[in-house]
């Protein structure tokens, strides 16, 4: 099956153009004035569906449908005008978003498609285009294209849980592009070379929004609003700028320095810091208010700990796992015990049993109420705990914090088994009657989530909160129930990821700018935004198909025991452009099938074995196979919609290729005679196999031409056979 | 947790949650995988983010997906 995202769904663009289509080629349109409005109005829609449309398309579309609706002298004209104009007046967003961003998420208009990577990146990042520009050494202009989307690069090269790796289509032939790595690379480059700047800013709009919270939601506004000429001031809890990336990703993950790198950026962009403020405490609303901030945003995150509620919490004092991380990006160094046992199986609860490690904890036990498989964290997190000799308990479940004189002496838990609940596939933990036992330790650190802070937002009565306990917003604005209020981050997901609080920062900058503006805010979450469209990086089939996903070398694992060292030491300059190389370009090429389907059934070669077009079911892919039947006749390539598929004649030699993957390089015969261009060999041998020849008499070793044939043959005046 | 990271699923029904909202309909029959299950509590009741196929990636409660395969 093609890809669904090419087939299965409407645009009202194209939707709009094919229903014009078939009204001009019903013949309805018999007035020629009105055929003419029509086909004008046809041709300005193809701009739009193709990325050639600029401001004055639509009001021109307006306008001679408004002329169509109103003076046609016949009815198929007036149907016709009303059909477009309320087309555009139900979809103006939709028509308006392909004009402005060259973009159909759709996938109706293939050239303004994004790729899944893009599709699948919460801050929409254009993927492919950046990928393709480190596979040519563009470091800093791969920057460039990330902070239209992200404004934090290298924090997310690091951190980031890399959705767009799961939907990457080289997955489905091998190993997703290592897509977080590349970018973390280029930042670094780009950082080093003094190449990495801030685009030019908006001319200042005189209006000033607060933002609290200066972690990646916060700043990601923050950002977003300078750029568009609005003064920003952001308030912060703790003395300097990160947030949860800061106060809740360690130092051998995400170095301190990468982060003030970043954030230095938004300072020179003027935006203003205020540190060791707490909102609610320090601050009031009002006083904001009172200073002419026209707009507010809260980023404040879910910083407080989940309590265990077992015995011994309170009197033998359960360390908070995110409290314990913060104190320690912030600069403590004591060890929280010699013998620590975290609780918990995700991200966290990985960091606080390796952060204890490293402050000299001669051992960490991770206690886990399930099995490895449903562990949550980072499959990379928990195999490099391990490396460092973090031990794992799992289907564990704690019961009482056991201790003497107000020191915790052990963790009393039971052992679990995984059983199946009535009416529910889940597999929930059940203690075993009887398995009770004690972990030795003199620190227990919960690590079972965190939930969002509301006390300090009370002030803020009208606001209104999920049964989750978040701050509810319009998803699609960001807006909270408050006018003039906006939301984003973990304080509206819960706990999440990253690159979702910048996503949701970024858009919650669009929502202000709207508010600040007057203007309405969009129905629908915006789409990602295609930026550029980059020219492919030509590879031999071969190399692309033999181009593996490079490792990530790692810090020996004594200095990853006792040091804070980033972890993660980064790939060579070398293993990076050849992982951009091994990009797809799903940008350009749809994987709508119509190659395959060509070359298959109307051509009867098969050359193209394309597994990786099925989403669902993917089955083995070889670009080298196209080498080996391929005839290079072009049909694949001119039934492309994308221009994805490419055949060309160069240096006596006809290639074909895929974005660039170049599947097949034949050498071009030439006629002897005249010397025009007759096609590779096994082209000329297909077509032979299926005409009959023109004629014996003129047969010759020698390779010419159907128009020197002929004149051979009506020169030897033979009977040339009859077409049949 | 019933989800895992990686896991391929199907948006196969409306949910009733307060998080589900009517832009999301459209969503309903797409094929997606799991990229951030709910990471701390292994509650049934948490949003766990879904990239879908073609329509980019969102928060969804739990009770709207079912597992293409394990």
């Amino acid at each position: 099956m093609p890809n669904p995202t090419c087939a299965d769904q409407s645009c009202p663009v194209t939707d709009t153009i094919s229903t014009l289509e078939e009204t001009i080629e019903s013949g309805r349109l018999t007035h020629p004035k009105t055929r003419r409005i029509a086909e004008e109005v046809h041709e300005l829609l193809e701009d739009v569906a193709w990325g050639r449309a600029g401001e004055e398309h639509l009001p021109a579309i307006d306008s001679l449908a408004g002329e169509l609706a109103e003076d046609s002298p016949i009815q198929a004209g007036i149907e016709a005008g009303k059909m477009v104009r309320s087309s555009l007046d139900q979809y103006r967003e939709v028509f308006t978003s392909h004009v402005q961003t060259h973009n159909c998420p759709t996938g109706a208009c293939v050239k303004l498609a994004p790729a899944p990577c893009q599709m699948a990146c919460p801050s929409g990042i254009d993927v492919p285009t950046y990928v393709s520009l480190i596979g040519e050494g563009k470091d800093a202009e791969a920057i460039e294209v990330i902070r239209k989307d992200n404004p934090f690069p290298w924090v997310c090269g690091l951190v980031c849980t890399r959705p767009c790796e799961f939907m990457c289509v080289r997955g489905r032939i091998d190993k997703p592009i290592s897509i977080k790595f590349l970018k973390a690379f280029a930042a670094e480059r780009a950082m080093s070379e003094r190449r990495y700047e801030n685009p030019p800013k908006e001319p200042d709009k005189g209006r000033k929004v607060c933002i609290i919270g200066a972690g990646p939601g916060g700043m990601s506004c923050a950002y977003y609003l300078a750029l568009k000429g609005y003064g920003v001031r952001i308030i912060e809890a703790l003395p300097t700028a990160g947030g949860m990336i800061l106060a809740g990703i360690p130092r051998y993950r995400l170095p301190r320095e990468v982060i003030d790198r970043e954030v230095a950026m938004l300072e020179d962009l003027g935006v203003e810091f205020v540190f060791s403020t707490r909102f609610g405490e320090d601050l009031a609303l009002e006083d904001l208010k009172q200073e002419g901030f026209d707009a507010f945003f809260f980023a404040i995150g879910a910083h407080k700990a989940f309590k265990l509620n077992i015995p011994g919490e309170t009197e033998y004092g359960l360390v908070e796992s995110i409290d314990f991380l913060k104190r320690v990006a912030l600069g403590e160094r004591r060890r929280p015990g010699k013998r620590v046992v975290v609780i918990g199986g995700g991200n966290v609860a990985i960091d606080a049993a390796r952060t204890s490690l490293r402050l000299g904890s001669v051992e960490a036990i991770l206690a886990y109420r399930r099995t490895r498989a449903e562990m949550p964290a980072d499959e990379e997190e928990v195999e490099q705990a391990e490396e460092e000799g973090i031990r794992f308990d799992f289907l564990t479940v704690p019961v009482e914090i056991v201790g003497e004189n107000g020191k915790t002496t052990g963790l009393r838990c039971l052992r679990a088994e995984l059983v199946a609940r009535e009416g529910s596939k889940r597999m929930s933990p059940v203690p075993i009657e009887g398995s009770e036992f004690v972990i030795e330790t003199d620190a227990v650190i919960g690590a079972i989530g965190q939930r969002v802070d509301k006390e300090t937002m009370l002030e803020l009565t009208e606001l209104a909160w999920t049964r989750r306990n978040t701050i509810d917003v319009n998803m699609v604005s960001m807006e909270t129930s408050e006018p003039g209020i906006f939301a984003a981050g973990d304080a509206v997901t819960g706990p999440a990821t990253v690159v979702e609080a910048i996503g949701g920062g970024k858009r919650a900058a669009e929502g202000i700018d709207r508010f600040l503006k007057g203007i309405p805010q969009p129905k629908m979450p915006p789409v990602p935004v295609r930026r550029e469209r980059v020219a492919c990086t030509e590879v031999p089939a071969s190399t692309k198909m033999i181009l593996k996903r490079p490792e990530m070398p790692l810090l020996n694992l004594d200095r990853r025991r006792t040091t804070f060292q980033q972890v993660e030491l980064g790939y060579s300059e070398n293993a990076v452009r050849e992982e951009a190389r091994r990009c797809l370009r799903c940008d350009i090429c749809r994987r709508c099938g119509e190659c395959v389907e060509v070359c298959r059934d109307k051509m009867d070669v098969d050359a193209l074995q394309m597994g990786y077009f099925d989403f669902d079911h993917p089955v083995e892919t070889d670009f080298r196979k196209t080498q080996e039947r391929c005839i290079a006749c072009g049909a694949c390539a001119n039934n492309c919609p994308n221009q994805a598929m490419q055949i060309r004649d160069e240096n006596g030699e006809r290639v074909l290729s895929l974005c660039g993957t170049v599947l097949n390089r034949q050498k071009i015969i030439h006629c002897t005679e005249c010397g025009a261009v007759m096609g590779p060999n096994r082209y000329l041998d297909y077509i032979q196999k299926r005409i009959k020849p023109v004629g014996d008499v003129v047969a010759t070793d020698k390779m010419v031409c159907d128009a020197c044939l002929r004149k051979k043959s009506a020169t030897a005046t033979v009977d040339i056979p009859s077409a049949k | 947790m019933v989800f895992r990271r990686g896991q391929r699923v199907e948006v196969f029904q409306r949910s009733s949650d307060e998080s589900w909202k009517s832009f999301m309909d459209e969503y309903i029959g797409r094929h997606g995988i799991v990229v951030d299950p709910d990471t701390s509590v292994n509650d049934p009741d948490a949003l766990i983010e879904v990239s879908l196929e073609g329509k980019g990636t969102h928060r969804l409660p739990q009770d709207c997906l079912r597992v293409l395969e394990d």
